[in-house]
């Protein structure tokens, strides 16, 4: 316990979490849009976006999220000099934030998908027999129904992302929590067990309430039929 | 061959290669008669370095040397990944005897594990293109790009200490580093100077050379068992021998020869052996 | 329960002009099944045709083919002298102008009752929200489910569920309603709400494509009967025709087994 004080008054752990929850912020964010749009051209009648989905969900479904982020730094980054901005910190940072979200998009697509079929079709059948279009019955009638019905799987999404966003240590994001564990055992051998224990509680105490919400939503928002 | 069977082929070949990719697994090459485990770094030529079932570097010769002083002949050495963060726990669990891993003698270290030597010191310095004549020192690193390895903090020291406006990448691996720093991604790289020069040497082509002005104290110490005084004894004992029969200066040339680097004459090669008590690693 | 709004149905009830619906040479496969064989059939203006037959029979089908909720493989569908157009806006319009009541009511789950019959005349038509709420609630009316205007549509009951669809249908002002199978998924003692609000509908002049089994709304209301088996219709007529004439053998055969039941 001595020992675990000693190191956060050494170190600023808040900080490199929050570093992290900005991370997983705005991943989730930008993987929640393309997420969404993902799932509609996999419910769309046009055969070639079905196609494009389908394989741009399994590529990064199936991708270890460390090449991604090693390719962003190494491939999209260094090779093909592609950056956001001069400034390398800031470059990292977005270049992280755009490997996560490629990532995270399939599993939120996934997500949405199971919550879809959660949705009778007589849904759809109601929504285009009364003229809406397909944007309007995707947009007014089914989604919204899927998003209630994929609050757990986008909850556990989250939860995954959180966890993820230390990967973006290999995109050369160094604030981050498991780079600074990482520098706290190089200088603190003889404590690393405090050391391990600080991170675990920390992401245990940011966790456990998006569990707990997640799971209150997931029951206040179910569509009763 | 059938389609499910290519199907399992691939996968298998999958996870081979991620298993590669991520670098962890150990060599367990079967020998008979008793063995000796000695844990290095896989990842720095010149200093520890695995390429297919060869090893090689400074940490490697003197990990034989040693060996052989001990009285274990090259086949009987087990050789072991111990990147930084996993060394305390291989040497408290006994999973390796002893280590030599650009391990830096520190006070803090030396509350959980013993360390024999120093059999090396080193400084923190900088490697930059031959032909960049802008970087003179670590001064000159305000507003260029600096690449070190993810979890190494010496990019830190020179940002706080010498160069504030210094734009630090952070990489998984010394030898992307080095890709980086031949594109022109980033202006220089920082670690060690030992190595730097294995870095050089090992893959520079003649593009790179190191500075030459350490600006911290690096001590290694060869990390073995808390409590295992016999042992450091007879590992300072093999140390004191191989720099009096000019093997310590043979195999450092060999490491590092053709890239200019000649480690600080203050300092090497260590005379006394004494890590129990001093020569503790100086960091800024 | 009041009759249904005059309003909602169309004012030209004249049964003496062009067909509203026509189906020509229809043909229709589920993979290797022939649904739908060669099928003729016109609904004219103020018709009330009501479809019977076996389960099975591809009635269902039948009149899901005519909002083009399901394809057909050749032939040609005209409404209002106009075939089907493709997938897109065109279908969407036409979509709009047909109305559709399920078996399985199909009221939007997560949105209120009033939210149910607005939302299509809102975003289809372009109705205000207060004209689009004006006219559900005098349509929910019509149909005896007003005062529950502001539950979820799992609070109700199937019958009000089912009336709920039939206004949402009609607050589109549509010129021909599909009835499929509406009273199938109804508990028995919540037919009859259901079929006197179809009633209302028939003598206001809507015209009306029903499937069902209800042989009583059929006697009552329809114009005329078809009935049809494996995928063909064997036999069509006015109600008396049918029923006390009825010619084929799998149609006798067919209503001796409901009418005993």
């Amino acid at each position: 316990m001595n020992e675990m004080m000693t190191l956060l008054s050494n170190y600023n752990v808040p900080a490199a979490f929050w570093v992290n929850i900005q991370l997983t912020l705005w991943s989730a964010l930008f993987s929640l849009i393309l997420g969404v749009i993902l799932v509609m051209m996999r419910i769309s009648p046009v055969g070639s976006l079905r196609g494009f989905a389908t394989a741009f969900v399994e590529f990064f479904k199936n991708m270890p999220l460390t090449i991604i982020m090693v390719f962003m730094l190494l491939g999209a980054f260094v090779q093909l000099r592609f950056q956001f901005s001069s400034s390398f910190s800031t470059n990292f940072y977005w270049l992280a934030i755009t490997g996560l979200s490629l990532y995270t998009s399939a599993f939120v697509c996934e997500s949405l998908r199971s919550g879809i079929n959660t949705v009778p079709l007589g849904q759809a059948e109601a929504a285009r027999s009364l003229g809406l279009s397909f944007f309007q019955s995707a947009g007014l009638i089914i989604l919204p129904q899927a998003f209630r019905g994929s609050v757990a799987p986008l909850g556990n999404t989250l939860i995954a992302l959180l966890k993820n966003s230390t990967v973006a240590a290999a995109a050369s994001v160094a604030t981050e929590t498991s780079s600074l564990m990482k520098t706290m055992i190089e200088y603190n051998a003889s404590m690393i067990v405090a050391v391990f224990l600080i991170f675990a509680i920390g992401y245990v105490i940011l966790i456990i309430p998006i569990g707990l919400l997640t799971t209150w939503l997931s029951n206040t928002l179910a569509v009763r039929r | 061959m059938n389609r499910l069977t290519k199907k399992i082929f691939a996968a298998v070949l999958a996870v081979v290669s991620l298993g590669a990719l991520a670098g962890c697994g150990s060599s367990t090459v079967e020998t008979s008669g008793p063995k000796i485990t000695i844990g290095i770094k896989f990842d720095q030529p010149g200093v520890g370095y695995k390429e297919g079932d060869s090893y090689s570097g400074f940490d490697v010769d003197v990990a034989r040397y040693v060996a052989k002083q001990l009285g274990y002949s090259e086949k009987q050495i087990v050789w072991k990944e111990a990147p930084s963060a996993q060394r305390e726990a291989l040497l408290q669990n006994g999973d390796v005897d002893f280590i030599i891993a650009s391990y830096s003698i520190t006070a803090d270290r030396k509350k959980v594990v013993d360390f024999a030597g120093p059999y090396f010191v080193a400084g923190q310095d900088l490697l930059v293109r031959s032909d960049d004549k802008s970087i003179t020192s670590a001064k000159d690193l305000n507003g260029k790009n600096l690449c070190t390895v993810s979890g190494s903090t010496s990019a830190q020291v020179i940002k706080d200490n010498f160069a504030k406006s210094v734009q630090i990448m952070e990489l998984s691996g010394y030898a992307e580093c080095v890709t980086a720093l031949i594109s022109g991604t980033v202006d220089a790289v920082t670690t060690d100077d030992i190595i730097l020069a294995g870095l050089a040497h090992a893959k520079g082509n003649g593009l790179l050379k190191v500075l030459g002005k350490p600006f911290t104290k690096e001590t290694y110490g060869i990390g073995v068992k808390k409590g295992d005084s016999q042992l450091v004894t007879t590992i300072n004992a093999a140390l004191k021998k191989m720099v009096s029969d000019g093997t310590w200066q043979k195999d450092l040339t060999k490491e590092t020869g053709g890239t200019g680097y000649t480690p600080n004459k203050e300092w090497n090669p260590p005379t006394k052996f004494n890590a129990e008590n001093s020569d503790e690693t100086v960091r800024q | 329960m009041t009759s249904v709004s005059k309003k909602a149905v169309a004012e030209d009830n004249s049964s003496d002009s062009k067909p509203l619906v026509e189906l020509d040479h229809v043909d229709k496969y589920y993979g290797e099944l022939h649904v739908l064989k060669d099928i003729n059939l016109e609904v004219k203006k103020g018709e009330v045709l009501v479809i019977i037959g076996p389960s099975g029979s591809g009635k269902s089908t039948l009149c899901r083919t005519i909002n083009r909720l399901e394809l057909i493989n050749s032939g040609e569908i005209r409404i209002d002298g106009k075939p089907l157009p493709q997938e897109g806006k065109e279908l969407t319009k036409l979509r709009a102008e047909v109305g559709m009541v399920f078996q399985s009511f199909n009221l939007f789950a997560h949105k209120s009752i009033l939210d149910n019959v607005t939302l299509a005349p809102r975003k289809v038509l372009g109705l205000s929200k207060e004209q689009a709420e004006k006219e559900a609630m005098e349509l929910l009316a019509s149909v005896g489910v007003d005062t529950q205007a502001s539950k979820l549509p799992a609070q109700l009951s199937g019958g009000q569920q089912q009336r709920v669809a039939i206004a949402r249908s009609l607050a589109m002002h549509p010129k021909v309603m599909l009835f499929d199978e509406p009273t199938s998924a109804l508990d028995p003692e919540m037919i009859n709400e259901v079929l006197d609000v179809m009633v209302d509908l028939a003598k206001n002049g809507m015209t009306m494509v029903v499937v069902t089994h209800e042989m009583g709304f059929a006697r009552q209301a329809a114009d005329r009967v078809v009935f049809m088996a494996d995928g063909q219709i064997l036999e069509q007529g006015s109600p008396a025709e049918f029923f006390d004439h009825t010619k084929t053998e799998r149609a006798k055969d067919f209503l001796s087994k409901i009418l005993t039941h």
